[in-house]
């Protein structure tokens, strides 16, 4: 029988908090994410639009510059309201897809790929710790190009046009960040689902943008032959759309209602949980 | 989860775990004390299971585990008193050695000031520090073999769990690392690794593990699994002057079963079901005069227990 003598102390002094360990994870990854050009580009090329609507409110707002091109009948075309909004924000996601498309394989499917959670999950970490870190590095990327462009455009609408139009339109606000946040959740949960599902990072980028047109396809076909509408639920793009045109007081087109599609979605992401939590497995499960 | 017993072992009540329909380990119950424990079995025959059942990686579908009273349900415990290794080569190429295991540091709680300062300690202790700022894609086989072990490492955990550590390694920096695991079992830590270097689980192991499909072979330390076997036959080596002389006296006694010479004629090699009684016959030989210069158990090893037990190479 061995004699151990028993002299090691270990380290017994303060711990950073569980939040500050978890940012560990997502400064890495992003500090990769800026590294890559291509990300970096459609970053700059999303700022575009919100530059040009940035440029509109300022024009709507002093119409006196217009006043050489017929200002009066422009200072109606360009009313800002719901249905400003509604078309910044459709923009927007479709910028929001293609860098979920870009980035997001790049979280999950390496580590997949290398064997790498196991590195993760021998720390003290859970899987939904695990989640919640990469999750976090695409709602900041996210956020960058949604709700925070957004809600500086309805800041500097609110104040450039007064307290009357504020009045008459804070909701807006709320429905600007409401409505990008759901649709970051969407888009993330889509974008770590894939790349948990495809250890390829390329496959995983066209399985993001495949889910989003080809449901888009499948829901036209639907609607075109049972000549229905609730087809539409079908396509999350089209459900967002339904949703936000609620949220910003916009009349929805025919179709299936918010409700409906609130419901739907929601559906979906527990669907892309389960799926998420059923493929990140720490060790390869043989079956 | 109630964790099976508060005592400062590694233990395992009755665990089994499937996956699927695929057998991983079944029925194991194990207490495995603080030293070097080698877990020793053929591919595919449950060690990295036991592995991972151990840290929590995988939870068994039937029995309790306990790490030093800790249930691997809990990670936020159980980790900050666990390093493991694993076979995989998975540290990302893009980080330096330093950056990945500090990163690992930050994930404990540890600030960035103290990760890198552990880090580099840890580093330091698998002679990898002049490669600390490179990049782990330039690192050859055996650096990233120890930049796993340096992670695994770098809390300072009183349980190690690493799977195949020593593959990879030159000589020089195996024998340091054989030394540093003297070192952590010596001051009470767990270290349990898996190997199929027999020879060297031989040398550095204070008690094996022996599993062959899913099921615990033999367990304990070498000598005393290698007692608990009566239905092989003992083998010791005999250097002596007289062999042929100590070779007729010994083949009197019942418990002998075989005597080879060797072909020096200054050495024998005897096979007996009885170890005490063969070591009282050996005495009785010196006492009647016969020289006896050594005798060597030839099959106390894990090598033999591994042919015996589960038979084969690995």
């Amino acid at each position: 029988m061995a004699v151990y003598k028993r002299g090691y102390e270990r380290y017994d002094g303060p711990l950073t908090s569980h939040t500050t360990r978890l940012l560990a994870m997502p400064r890495f990854a992003w500090a990769r994410l800026m590294d890559q050009k291509l990300v970096v580009i459609l970053l700059a090329l999303s700022m575009l639009w919100p530059l040009l609507c940035g440029g509109f409110i300022y024009l709507a707002n002093h119409l006196s510059l217009l006043q050489g091109f017929g200002g009066k009948d422009l200072g109606k075309m360009v009313e800002i309201n719901g249905k400003f909004f509604l078309i910044f924000m459709n923009t927007q996601a479709v910028f929001s897809v293609l860098l979920a498309a870009l980035t997001g394989p790049g979280l999950i499917a390496p580590d997949l790929a290398n064997n790498a959670l196991p590195l993760y999950f021998s720390r003290p970490l859970t899987r939904l710790d695990y989640i919640g870190a990469r999750m976090a590095v695409l709602v900041a990327l996210l956020s960058m190009i949604t709700w925070i462009p957004g809600s500086v455009l309805f800041v500097m609408q609110s104040s450039m046009a007064g307290r009357t139009w504020f009045a008459a339109n804070w909701h807006l606000g709320g429905a600007i960040v409401g409505g990008f946040l759901l649709r970051i959740a969407l888009l993330s949960m889509v974008a770590l689902t894939c790349s948990a599902w495809v250890k390829w990072r390329i496959v995983a980028g066209a399985l993001v943008l495949g889910f989003f047109f080809i449901l888009a396809g499948v829901s036209q076909m639907i609607n075109a032959i049972l000549r229905v509408e609730f087809g539409s639920l079908f396509n999350p793009s089209r459900a967002m759309y339904i949703i936000w045109s609620a949220m910003l007081g916009v009349e929805a087109p025919s179709g299936p209602t918010a409700w409906e599609c609130v419901s739907v979605l929601a559906g979906l992401v527990v669907v892309l949980a389960m799926i998420l939590e059923r493929k990140l497995r720490p060790v390869e499960v043989i079956s | 989860m109630t964790a099976p017993g508060a005592a400062p072992d590694v233990v395992f009540e009755d665990v089994s775990k499937f996956y699927g329909e695929v057998l991983g380990v079944n029925k194991v119950t194990l207490h495995i004390p603080a030293g070097i424990t080698s877990l020793v079995g053929p591919n595919g025959s449950g060690k990295t299971t036991l592995m991972n059942l151990m840290t929590g990686l995988i939870h068994p579908d039937r029995g309790a585990i306990a790490v030093r009273g800790l249930s691997p349900r809990d990670p936020e415990s159980l980790m900050r008193i666990t390093g493991y290794a694993t076979q995989f080569d998975s540290a990302p190429r893009w980080a330096t050695g330093m950056d990945f295991v500090a990163t690992g540091l930050a994930l404990y709680g540890y600030n960035r000031a103290e990760s890198r300062e552990l880090a580099w300690k840890a580093l330091e202790q698998v002679s990898l520090t002049d490669a600390a700022d490179r990049k782990v894609a330039g690192y050859s086989k055996g650096m990233r073999q120890r930049v796993r072990l340096a992670q695994a490492i770098a809390h300072d955990p009183p349980v190690l769990v690493l799977d195949e550590p020593l593959n990879g390694l030159d000589p020089l920096v195996r024998a340091e690392t054989i030394d540093l695991f003297r070192h952590y079992a010596a001051q009470g830590r767990h270290v349990i690794l898996s190997s199929h270097v027999l020879q060297e689980v031989d040398v550095i192991s204070d008690q094996v593990i022996l599993i062959a499909n899913g099921m615990i072979v033999a367990e304990g330390e070498i000598r005393n699994v290698r007692d608990e076997m009566v239905e092989h036959p003992s083998q010791f080596i005999i250097r002596c002057r007289d062999a042929s002389r100590i070779a007729s006296l010994l083949f009197n006694e019942s418990h002998v079963t075989e005597i080879r010479m060797n072909d020096d004629r200054l050495g024998l090699l005897v096979m007996t079901r009885d170890r005490e009684e063969f070591s009282r016959a050996l005495t009785r030989v010196a006492v009647a005069g016969h020289v006896i210069d050594g005798v060597i158990p030839a099959d106390e090893n894990v090598d033999a227990l591994y042919e015996y037990l589960i038979g084969g190479r690995s």
